[in-house]
């Protein structure tokens, strides 16, 4: 190659020297005509004289041919050249100078016509296995190629001069590749032969065999070099493609665990990968890209999601979540698709847990952990993808709306048992996080009024009972709740806040008093002042008192009411908590009872035993509520009195004796009141008051928005209802509040049109 | 003496003390507070007229200031005089 590379520089110097070269003339010439621009009217001629110009023998074409024409053949039949290069290179040259160019480029075009029909014979003869064919069709074309580039190194000259300036005439190298495509590959019987060995090697390949890839590779780019590529093969690959995933998809669709054929999906899609780099032409890359992802993802999309995403996500499998999230991206609508199932199975799953009334202890928790789970599969699967998280914030909002009210109240009963003292399973950041999910729970509640209300008497009950955990995470709570809901939503737990501040500072003016006023007291009086509006609504009750109680209410009834003129103070013994000292036969103990327990307690001051009649007369107590309390001095787990007879209920006619022998480890105990039946009732209370509260307010927005309209229809109306009340409610229901309203004289139905109201000022 | 009482944490509620549930004026709760204040409390009191009727003490001062001439009970016309 080498000496080829050096002809054409040594050939054009000696183009330049030379004197009898018609270039030369014309550069004298044009010297000339240069000397005459520079020196106006001043033209002089430089003219050689006895000058010859030298003429080719005759037979030069014919002798110079025979000779180039050797070498050909010697190139084509891999024989060694008997002219050095250089020479045949200058022969060309001179050929080209005298107008011989056209001649010398059909000799050679023929020349090479001739070979390459020649070849065509090794392909028709013989009967061959495919694979013997493609190699020796690798080893013709190889051949070819290395032919023609040697010969048009020595036609070089050829190529860029005549070649260049007739634009229909195609250089050596086209020429040479337009002979192997029209005699070689355009041949019926040897395209078909050669395109089919091509496919069947691949398929060997898809099927789990190593194959030759270079082979492939170079016949490959054969045919992209032929420029036949797309045409005789690119197609016929994809129709094969095709029917391949298509069949091994339906097959492996029946056979296959979704993981397990999405993982041979994604194994599939990384081979074709493959091929592209190895041996196929790049502009095959889309198509067959796309031809499988359609076979094998979007032709099953909904059978992987139906078959597959369930389990996945109930078997909480990150990985293979993530490939399905990558390989269903890849297709379109795959991840509208995956949503939608997403979104259904969050729904499905949802429902169980909030509707199952034999869940609800645990129900919280459960959304809770699936919440968290499900994040976690769209943070590290999904990608965060947006869609993905409004799609399950969708669906939570939507399950948890299905059973109405219950939801709300257990997430208020979870707060309060995390929020309750003797909660020692987290620490404060532990506990922090933990109300943040709790809130994104309260987020998707519609009826956040019954949370308010469960919240409320929960709160009631933490604060007057002392039982709050700590204050810092009540207040945490309440800035969420403010966050979340505005000042509206917590002004009245606010209020209950307040109004325990209020009350210690006045106990610290009131132990002074009570030292003052009654200087041998023997009880340590403190008293929290509530105020009405804010706290849960109890119940008055009246109970008798011991006479040193009753002194002791009266002082502070003083004390309170010369600080504050104009109001009145109401009692409220049921949630009144004593700490009595016990003097029993094996020791002294402390006791931590309610009211109502002491009362029962300090009637056995005067006697060792009483009947159920007896007890409820002295004390006042109210039925129910007295066996409640019985029960739990007589029956729980630190009984310090005796029931006669035994058992586990109270009834009338039941009498009751001090336990003088009562034992136990510790030195103070606290007796529980019986939850059980309380908190039944008051569940029911707090609903009942809870849809009072909404029925109100339905009154109020109705008058509003009549107020303003003055006239509107039954259906206006409702839209407009809809959109001011933040709970839901049955169209019946808003039905009855406008004939309750029109009833009051608020509004009245036009006289022609039932179905319009106005407004009654 | 088999026990005695160490320690009582009583609980309370404290009303003002009114002749209706609702002022007259604003037509708020007399637990709550008038619509200019925030908390029910010494801050926002009633007040009693010598008829006998009882508002917030703000919303009965803005009914008197928006009179002109004779300062009525908007409830019964009578010559508004506070109760001491």
């Amino acid at each position: 190659m080498m000496e080829t590379e050096s002809c054409p520089s040594s050939a054009t110097t000696a183009a330049r020297k030379t004197p009898f070269s018609p270039n030369g003339m014309n550069n004298l010439k044009a010297n000339s005509s240069q000397l005459s621009t520079s020196k106006p009217g001043a033209a002089k001629k430089l003219v050689i004289k006895n000058f010859e110009k030298p003429i080719l023998p005759v037979d030069y074409l014919e002798k110079t041919w025979e000779k180039l024409r050797e070498a050909v053949v010697a190139i084509q039949t891999s024989k060694p050249i008997s002219t050095p290069l250089e020479q045949l290179y200058k022969a060309v040259e001179n050929l080209c100078s005298h107008k011989n160019a056209a001649q010398l480029y059909s000799y050679l075009e023929s020349l090479c016509e001739k070979h390459v029909k020649h070849n065509i014979t090794q392909f028709t003869t013989g009967d061959m296995d495919s694979l013997t064919f493609l190699k020796l069709m690798d080893n013709c074309w190889q051949a070819h190629c290395r032919q023609m580039i040697m010969i048009r190194s020595i036609f070089l000259f050829l190529d860029r001069t005549y070649v260049l300036q007739n634009a229909s005439i195609l250089s050596i190298w086209d020429m040479g590749l337009e002979m192997f495509r029209n005699y070689i590959i355009s041949n019926p019987q040897v395209q078909s032969k050669a395109i089919d060995g091509l496919l069947q090697l691949i398929e060997r390949e898809r099927g789990g065999e190593a194959v030759d890839r270079s082979l492939l590779k170079s016949l490959l780019r054969m045919l992209s070099d032929l420029q036949i590529y797309k045409e005789v093969f690119e197609g016929k690959f994809l129709q094969a493609t095709e029917e391949l995933y298509a069949a091994e998809g339906q097959r492996l669709m029946q056979e296959q665990e979704v993981p397990a054929y999405l993982a041979h999906v994604d194994k599939r899609l990384h081979e074709e990968w493959g091929r592209l780099m190895h041996y196929l032409d790049g502009s095959t890359k889309r198509p067959l890209i796309q031809c499988v992802e359609k076979q094998l993802i979007s032709e099953h999309l909904c059978s992987i999601l139906q078959k597959g995403l369930d389990q996945l996500l109930d078997e909480n499998r990150i990985n293979d979540l993530s490939l399905m999230y990558n390989l269903l991206s890849r297709v379109k609508e795959g991840l509208h698709e995956l949503c939608t199932y997403f979104n259904q199975y969050i729904k499905k799953r949802g429902k169980v847990i909030v509707t199952n009334p034999e869940k609800d202890k645990t129900m919280v928790q459960e959304l809770l952990d699936f919440k968290d789970q499900l994040d976690v599969v769209v943070t590290q699967c999904f990608q965060k993808n947006e869609k993905f998280v409004n799609s399950l914030k969708e669906a939570f909002e939507y399950f948890i709306n299905q059973r109405p009210n219950k939801p709300a109240e257990l997430i208020a009963k979870f707060v309060d048992s995390k929020l309750r003292a003797g909660n020692k399973e987290a620490t404060e950041e532990e506990l922090e996080r933990l109300l943040d999910k709790i809130m994104v729970l309260f987020r998707f509640i519609h009826g956040k009024d019954v949370f308010e209300a469960f919240y409320k008497k929960d709160l009631a009950k933490r604060l007057l009972v002392g039982k709050s955990a700590s204050v810092d995470a009540e207040k945490s709570m309440l800035s969420k709740l403010k966050q979340e809901c505005g000042a509206g939503f917590t002004s009245k737990l606010e209020g209950m806040f307040k109004d325990m501040e209020l009350s210690k500072e006045l106990m610290l003016a009131f132990k002074q008093h009570l030292n003052n006023t009654m200087p041998n007291g023997k009880i340590d009086m403190s008293v929290n002042i509530l105020t009405m509006g804010y706290w849960p609504t109890y119940q008055a009750m009246d109970v008798h008192l011991p006479q040193e109680m009753v002194e002791y209410q009266e002082v502070f009834k003083k004390f309170y009411l010369s600080k504050h003129s104009g109001r009145k103070l109401q009692w409220q013994p049921n949630l009144g908590h004593c700490l009595l000292k016990a003097y029993f036969s094996a020791g002294n103990k402390e006791l931590q009872v309610s009211l109502f327990q002491t009362l029962v307690l300090l009637l056995f001051n005067d006697s060792d035993e009483l009947s159920f009649e007896e007890i409820k007369h002295s004390t006042a107590i109210e039925e129910s509520e007295l066996k409640r309390t019985l029960q739990s001095l007589a029956c729980g787990k630190a009984r310090v009195i005796v029931k006669n007879p035994k058992g586990r209920d109270v009834n009338n006619g039941d009498r009751f004796i001090f336990n003088s022998e009562f034992k136990n480890q510790l030195f103070r105990i606290k007796i529980n009141q019986i939850q059980m039946k309380e908190t039944q009732e008051e569940q029911t209370t707090t609903q009942e008051r809870v849809f009072q509260d909404r029925q109100y307010q339905i009154d109020a927005a109705i008058v509003r928005i009549m107020k303003t309209r003055k006239s509107l229809t039954h259906n206006l109306l409702l839209t407009e209802l809809y959109d001011q009340l933040k709970f839901p409610v049955k169209p019946t229901d808003l039905k009855k509040r406008i004939e309750s309203l029109i009833e009051r004289d608020y509004l009245e139905r036009d006289k022609d049109n039932t179905n319009q109201y106005h407004y009654v000022a | 003496m088999k026990v005695k009482i160490k320690s009582w944490r009583g609980v309370a509620v404290w009303k003002w003390i009114a002749n209706d549930d609702n002022c007259g004026i604003c037509r708020n709760g007399f637990d709550g507070c008038c619509p200019d204040c925030k908390m029910p409390g010494d801050e926002c009191p009633l007040v009693w007229g010598q008829c006998s009727h009882c508002f917030h003490i703000h919303c009965i001062m803005k009914w008197l200031n928006s009179q002109n001439v004779h300062q009525l009970c908007p409830m019964c016309r009578q010559e508004w005089k506070f109760k001491e």
